[in-house]
């Protein structure tokens, strides 16, 4: 059950530099640089003509920032999902954004056999679906099309908050 | 005689210290109850799903706040921080308590609970022990947990239901979904009695609560109707209106003090948003901050008089720590297979399914034996949407995404519906599930954290796997798809109790049958800490009712002056 131990073996870079990017800003800049790369596994995972909301058009890289970023995430999954993030790329070297379909699924598959990497999808999967469908106060869940795709709609009284305004 | 600005000081607003509270304000004593969460009033409760369940937004956050656990791995004792393991032992800390997010799914204990090793003889491994007190004894104060709180429900006569000294529940049971009609047939085809489940949720408006609005989440959500029987709706609230309630929220108790052998004469507080501490003094202190946090507090209060631990001449406190055990299963209804009823039907929101067993509380076959067996509650899978799109989402060990993850999630969501079981057996006391301090570890505040032990004795396992077995066969007979179950040692954080033992004997046990300190007068502990045997249903009727008992004895020490 040592959480902690797994989201560090694994990858070479083992709890870098994010672990002191304390200010937010600091933060900010780490992440715009894999930015693009999270965007396009999230695209790939949730693509258009699917039959739940793509990822591009619930916005859910934003989603994922600002739920990272926010004092109510595990501080340590944040920095797991910039390493993961990095990683990737690395073993990808650097051509992952520029992958068609099937050479990034296959890129994917790779990254997942490996449990570091398949933890880290897995943690990409489960945020962008928070996304998708937590209540629209959150951004994503835009019109509420991923309740609507499941007829499974969120109980009243909705939040008029983020967080209980934490 | 000194005079203190309040008479009694409770430590924790959850079930327990709510029914004391409620109680002393009605007598007519000056309480103050400290609460270390924020207070999250009813209007400001919503169905956030990512807030509620998927943040620590009302329990610490564990690198502030953390527990120790102690699993056996490969023979030996292995030690987690749960910051580590993200395995939260917090169940709401906010006013009211975990309470506020419980399913609210009650049972009383049986007559015989209470008298378990009489009844059933010793039990290898296991420490079991009558209670010091019967059935009898606790019969009103279920009655007034029933009343005062608002327990909605249907009396049926069965075997191992408890007696009861009033013909029925005055509120009728919650709304139920059809699936009840399909449940109650494969019961009966099988010779099976289900039994409407008593529910802390309001059916009819009740004073200043209104009646339950079936929102479709009520575990692990707040209610914004007042129906659920929370201490915060159903004691604080009438308790602040006697005008004797002060209620300090983001009170952290950091220990109890105690300047002489017999008596514990303030609190050491801390303001959980300044950080400054301050002394709350009291003529008599109850402890209910649940039940592995309660023996903690009592811990970290030792002093030079009571250098193991606030009462613990007995060398008992923290021992024999219980959870509530057993396991869940559950099966799909599916469209295309579905009997009796209509598929629009079943995929109604909201409405319950209020459905438990009994059958198996006792057994007593020719084949199969006599042993104590355990309960069992019906329920749909938690409505809620994220944890639901994210399950059973992998094939071969490989992600499902694309396309293919859109197909599967829609169709989870709608060509059927999970019906579930849940079971509740005696999670037996052992040498190997108890709490103590961590010596290493502390919290935010600098106080040691509590270490949980959790061992289970092998006969817990047993019997859950009995009772699964059996109630795999009524989904079967229900026409479900796809059963499963799992039954495992592994406890769950949010039925605890034990490890404050009450008892005739102050050799033996913490507390006295009024969960009165043994050593210390005027000490109590009003949670489920004193249950020697937890019964084999969730505790928080007896909780409740137990510390309205707790409660009636405070209010003779008070008036007798036993304690000045
Ligand atoms: C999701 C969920 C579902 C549940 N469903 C059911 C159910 O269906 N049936 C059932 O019987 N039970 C259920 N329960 C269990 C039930 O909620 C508890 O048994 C009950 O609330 C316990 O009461 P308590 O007074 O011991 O503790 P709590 O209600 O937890 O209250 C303890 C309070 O003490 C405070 N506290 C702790 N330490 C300190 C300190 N040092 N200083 C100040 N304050 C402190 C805590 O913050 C907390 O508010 C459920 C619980 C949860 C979380
Ligand atoms: S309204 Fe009913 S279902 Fe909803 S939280 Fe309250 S008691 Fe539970």
């Amino acid at each position: 059950m040592k959480r902690r131990n797994f989201l560090i073996l694994g990858s070479v870079l083992s709890l870098s530099p994010y672990i002191d990017a304390k200010a937010s800003n600091d933060f900010e800049k780490q992440f715009r640089k894999v930015k693009n790369l999270i965007a396009a596994v999230q695209s790939h995972m949730f693509p258009e003509g699917s039959k739940i909301p793509s990822a591009s058009a619930m916005d859910v890289n934003t989603f994922l920032f600002e739920t990272i970023t926010h004092k109510s995430y595990d501080k340590d999954i944040r920095v797991f999902i910039l390493e993961g993030a990095e990683e990737l790329e690395l073993q990808t070297k650097g051509r992952f954004l520029s992958m068609d379909t099937k050479e990034k699924e296959k890129a994917l598959r790779t990254y997942e056999n490996t449990s570091y990497g398949s933890n880290w999808l897995s943690r990409i999967m489960t945020v962008t679906m928070e996304g998708i469908f937590s209540d629209p106060v959150y951004g994503s869940n835009k019109k509420e099309a991923g309740w609507k795709a499941l007829n499974a709609y969120g109980g009243l009284p909705r939040p008029k908050t983020r967080y209980v305004a934490l | 005689m000194t005079s203190h600005k309040y008479d009694v000081v409770i430590v924790g607003s959850g079930a327990s210290g709510g029914a004391v509270a409620y109680t002393l304000c009605k007598a007519g004593y000056k309480v103050a109850v400290l609460e270390k969460g924020r207070l999250i009033k009813r209007d400001e409760f919503s169905k956030d799903e990512l807030a509620y369940c998927r943040r620590d937004i009302v329990t610490p956050n564990l690198f502030d706040e953390y527990h120790v656990i102690e699993e056996e791995v490969d023979g030996k004792w292995e030690a987690t921080p749960t910051y580590d393991s993200g395995w939260s032992f917090w169940n709401g800390n906010v006013v009211g308590g975990s309470s506020n997010f419980m399913s609210g799914m009650l049972h009383r204990m049986h007559p015989d609970d209470f008298r378990l090793k009489s009844k059933y003889g010793e039990i290898k491994g296991a420490n079991v022990v009558d209670w010091p007190i019967s059935y009898a004894d606790m019969e009103p104060y279920y009655l007034k947990a029933e009343e005062v709180v608002g327990i909605s429900g249907k009396y049926e006569k069965h075997p191992f239901e408890p007696p009861r000294s009033t013909p029925d529940f005055t509120q009728p049971p919650t709304k139920e979904n059809a699936v009840v009609k399909l449940l109650d047939k494969s019961c009966a085809n099988l010779d099976i009695k289900s039994l409407v489940t008593a529910r802390s949720v309001l059916s009819k408006n009740k004073g200043h609560r209104e009646a339950c609005y079936y929102s479709n989440f009520c575990g692990s959500y707040g209610c914004s109707s007042g129906a659920k029987g929370s201490s915060r709706e159903a004691l604080l609230m009438p308790a602040l209106a006697t005008g004797n309630l002060t209620l300090l929220s983001n009170s952290y108790v950091k220990l109890l003090h105690s300047s002489s052998k017999n008596a514990v004469d303030y609190a050491v507080v801390i303001d959980t948003v300044s950080g400054k501490e301050k002394r709350i003094e009291a003529k008599l202190f109850v402890v209910a901050a649940q039940a592995h946090e309660s023996t903690r507090l009592l811990l970290n209060s030792a002093n030079k008089f009571h250098p193991h631990g606030l009462g613990n001449s007995s060398g008992e406190l923290g021992k024999n720590l219980i959870f509530s055990a057993g396991g869940s299963g559950q099966g799909e209804l599916r469209e295309e297979s579905l009997k009796m009823i209509k598929f629009e039907e079943l995929m109604q929101t909201g409405l319950f399914v209020n459905r438990s067993i009994l059958d198996w509380y006792f057994v007593d076959h020719w084949w199969d034996g006599t042993f104590k067996g355990g309960s069992v509650e019906f329920m749909f899978e938690h409505q809620n949407i994220i944890s639901r799109a994210r399950k059973n989402n992998e094939e071969h060990g490989r992600l499902v995404w694309g396309s293919e993850l859109g197909e599967k999630v829609t169709e989870r969501f709608t060509k059927q519906k999970s019906i579930r079981f849940e079971i509740f057996n005696d999670w037996l006391p052992n040498d190997n599930c108890f709490v103590s301090l961590d010596k290493t570890h502390k919290d935010k505040y600098g106080m040691p954290v509590g270490k949980l032990r959790v061992g289970a004795h092998p006969q817990d396992l047993k019997v859950g796997k009995y009772i699964a077995k059996k109630c795999e066969k009524v989904l079967e007979e229900m026409g479900a798809k796809n059963i499963y179950s799992s039954v495992s040692p592994v406890p769950p954080q949010n039925l605890i109790a034990g490890g404050c033992r009450f008892g005739n004997d102050p050799e033996t046990s913490i507390l006295n049958k009024y969960c009165q300190s043994h050593d210390i007068p005027n000490l109590f502990v009003a949670d489920a800490s004193f249950m020697p045997t937890g019964g084999s249903v969730p505790y928080t009727w007896t909780i409740y009712a137990n510390a309205f008992r707790v409660a009636d004895q405070i209010v003779k020490v008070l008036e007798e002056k036993q304690i000045v």
